[in-house]
């Protein structure tokens, strides 16, 4: 039997452990929209509870390769909050905040983790109703071995106030990987279209962010719907799993049609296809995963994997939860926890859905797009809400008080190819341009016909002749 | 072959001006770097014209001229103007991937076919990490937004200046169309934001080079040991719209080339290249209007504007300097 001794071990992580291990797993474009994310709970927050008004609302986000800022009029740190948590690594249990908001934030990691993943040197700058006061973050304090408190510093001067409340996060000293993605056009381009895609709901009700002082405009995730009851329709589904609403649709969103494959861009087999295929995942109105065409979502997992025939088949899946901890989100938010029962429960409806579909787009291969577009005539692309809204009050849809779904397969109003036959075989062949020319002027008297058309007639002037000799 | 090489660059006023644009850059370039070391690599036509030209003005000798058609590449042979150029009968991507280049090189990928755009932009954008530093690439890309599909008439809605088609709100315009194309072409080379105004004739050639700028960023990010300089952008049209662009790789701390090239009284960047379109003129206009500081009063008439819509005058002057000026000779 041992006594306790005066003496212990140390056991709390140091700084340098803490800060690399916390910015070790996220991508350098995911820490700005995890900012970004800070500022719309800021926004729910000042709502109280009534719905937000995001017009109201901007964030001005400037990256550079000597610094970079993000400023925001969404109400600002509370001095309270900024002293007991906002700067603390991690939520405390009593930080109540946000019990009954629709809020992403849970973890609390995510403004540091993006500042000690920019640069070396950091001030946070809040207004609050009246008070103001800045946080900074220095590089004296990020190499000292204690975890000193931060100070809190008034202002002196009125270029250190801000107009209205909200937050502005300044970083510099930014560290060399850092400054070059900062100072380069594509990865501008690639945040840029991260946060259309991700804030896309927010961006379509009016909230203005700006990326170098230029606005970013939201990417629109829809499926084509018809209204009319006998007309196609996409898959629908909506329940209520552990507190979370689940909405589902499936259907074809507004690319190009099927059969439009004559695009000689292909050359091999590959994805080109625009974000809006494949899965969308929302959590409480961010995009957690946007145009996934992988296994998280079912694609190659008792379904056939990603093809670019499927690229005019759009998924949109939606959780929604006052408890943040209940989404299937991790903590950089931009991913998914795929073992959570949510999750699973609903990624069975999501392959009944895509299988739908897929059977087809199996049906009209190798039909003209004009034969089947004719069906789709009067459809109109809509969001995830206004697809549910409108295909529930359809004859076939099934409703309960916590459940809506429609199979449209099930309600029979998806167009089959006319002279659809089981025996169409492919035949694909490939053949120098030039020969391809000059067959295609010989038959066409152009030389530029497309191949595949070529290659078409080539075989009916063979089945003819096959037919008067052997028929 | 390419699809506009059948005619001679004699008819081709334009696309004579965008290919003395570039050797008037080499020029500029040529004894900083003693370019006369370098490896030019092609695709010359059936003439080798381009061949000759460089030759003649830079001193190059080591010239490869790729090309896919059989009988061009015999005729190549044939026409073949200086000894040591190489002709090789493959296509450019197969010959890049299988040749170590020992030298830094000049490589004009001379594409024409509107088809492929996303391959040839990552195939070029992939080439400034796989040449040697102090190399100058050059891309032609065919930029009419035609290229990129005929809707269906019936499926597309119609708005200028305000007034708009009944069926405006369920159907897309002809530029929102194509706009939708051209995102399902490049993907993720697509620029964020871009609008249906992008893909106009007069502002597709840009939205194309804005995806080539893009693309080969994206590829900058990946080596330290260079940086890209962007030296000429054309846009022009004989005919088919074409758009152009050339940059040098070049040492990541280098200043001194990159101020060589800003220096130069060409330099454009890709999002805002030169609009190479010079009106056609009889002998006595183009002497008057060289000679005259105030052409226009002296000429008593207005030229018609090009179909890009930039002033004549304007145009001629900046470019009189290279304009080529062509005559029959008859042998």
């Amino acid at each position: 039997m041992t006594k306790t001794s005066t003496d212990t071990a140390q056991a709390s992580p140091t700084k340098r452990f803490f800060v690399s291990m916390l910015t070790r797993d996220i991508h350098l474009a995911d820490a700005i929209l995890d900012l970004l994310d800070n500022c719309l709970d800021g926004a729910m927050r000042l709502a109280g509870g009534k719905e937000v008004d995001y017009a109201l609302h901007f964030v001005k986000i400037k990256i550079a390769g000597d610094h970079f800022s993000i400023a925001d009029n969404c109400g600002g740190i509370p001095r309270e909050v900024a002293k007991n948590y906002a700067f603390k690594m991690g939520r405390e249990p009593d930080d109540d905040r946000d019990s009954d908001a629709e809020t992403i934030g849970m973890y609390g990691v995510g403004m540091k983790r993006a500042i000690f993943k920019m640069g070396r040197n950091a001030l946070v700058r809040t207004r609050y109703g009246d008070d103001t006061f800045e946080v900074p973050i220095t590089s004296a304090w990020l190499a000292a071995k204690n975890w000193d408190p931060l100070p809190i510093n008034e202002p002196t001067e009125a270029s250190e106030q801000l107009d209205e409340p909200g937050t502005t996060i300044y970083v510099n000293d930014l560290y060399e990987g850092v400054a070059r993605h900062f100072a380069n056009a594509s990865f501008e381009n690639e945040v840029r279209t991260a946060i259309a895609e991700h804030f896309t709901m927010f961006l379509q009700w009016g909230l203005k962010v700006e990326l170098n002082g230029t606005p970013v405009e939201p990417v629109r995730v829809e499926v084509l719907v018809s209204t009319d009851e006998n007309r196609p329709a996409p898959y629908i589904y909506r329940k209520t799993i552990d507190d979370v609403i689940v909405s589902i649709t499936v259907g074809l969103n507004t690319g190009k049609s099927l059969g439009d494959d004559e695009d000689d861009d292909a050359g091999f087999e590959r994805d080109r296809s625009s974000a809006t295929a494949g899965w969308t995942v929302l959590c409480n109105d961010r995009a957690v995963i946007v145009g996934d065409k992988g296994r998280l979502t079912g694609w190659g997992d008792g379904i056939p994997l990603y093809h670019p025939q499927f690229a005019i088949i759009t998924g949109i899946i939606e959780f929604r939860s006052k408890h943040a901890d209940k989404l299937p989100v991790t903590t950089t938010k931009r991913a998914l926890d795929t073992s959570s029962n949510v999750w699973l429960e609903s990624l069975v409806k999501m392959k009944e859905g895509m299988r739908i579909w897929i059977s087809y787009t199996n049906q009209w291969k190798n039909h003209p797009r004009s034969d089947q577009s004719s069906h789709w005539e009067d459809a109109r692309p809509m969001a995830l809400s206004m697809a549910i809204e409108t295909v529930a009050s359809r004859r076939f849809t099934k409703k309960t008080n916590d459940f809506i779904e429609f199979n449209p397969q099930k309600a029979k109003v998806l167009p089959e190819p006319e002279d659809k036959k089981p025996s169409s075989r492919k035949v694909m062949f490939s053949r120098p341009a030039e020969e391809v020319h000059l067959v295609s002027k010989m038959l066409f008297d152009n030389p530029d016909e497309k191949p595949g058309i070529v290659g078409d007639k080539c075989f009916e002037m063979q089945l003819t002749k096959a037919k008067r000799q052997g028929g | 072959m390419s699809a506009g090489s059948s005619l001679p660059y004699r008819l081709r006023p334009n696309k004579a001006v965008d290919r003395e644009l570039f050797l008037s850059l080499l020029m500029r370039l040529a004894p900083r770097l003693t370019l006369e070391k370098y490896h030019y690599i092609g695709l010359g036509g059936p003439f080798l014209e381009d061949f000759r030209m460089i030759h003649g003005r830079i001193g190059i000798a080591k010239m490869t001229c790729i090309e896919t058609e059989e009988q061009v590449h015999k005729r190549q042979i044939f026409n073949r103007p200086i000894a040591s150029i190489e002709c090789v009968h493959k296509s450019l991507e197969d010959y890049l991937d299988e040749t170590d280049f020992d030298s830094p090189t000049i490589i004009w990928f001379d594409y024409t076919e509107p088809k492929g755009i996303t391959t040839q932009i990552e195939r070029f954008a992939r080439t400034i990490g796989t040449v040697q530093i102090g190399s100058i690439l050059r891309i032609t890309l065919n930029a009419n937004p035609e290229s990129l599909g005929k809707p269906d008439p019936k499926d597309i809605s119609v708005e200028a200046e305000g007034d708009v088609s009944e069926d405006r709100a369920q159907k897309p315009t002809t530029q929102e169309w194509r706009l939708a194309r051209f995102k399902e072409r490049l993907g993720s080379l697509f620029p964020s934001g871009l609008t249906a105004d992008g893909m106009t004739h007069k502002n597709y050639g840009r939205s194309l080079l804005r995806a080539l700028k893009l693309a080969v960023d994206k590829e900058a990010l990946s080596f330290r040991d260079r940086r890209i300089v962007w030296a000429l952008a054309t846009h022009y049209a004989d005919g088919q719209a074409m758009v152009t662009a050339a940059l040098v790789v070049c040492q990541n701390d280098d200043q001194a080339i990159e101020e060589l090239v800003k220096g130069w009284e060409f330099n454009s960047t890709t999002d805002a290249p030169h609009r190479v379109a010079l009106p056609a003129l009889s002998t006595l206009e183009r002497l008057t209007m060289e000679s005259h500081a105030d052409a226009r009063t002296k000429m008593g008439f207005d030229l018609p504007k090009s179909d890009m819509g930039e002033n004549p005058f304007e145009v001629f002057k900046k470019f009189y300097r290279i304009y080529p000026h062509f005559s029959r000779v008859e042998l």
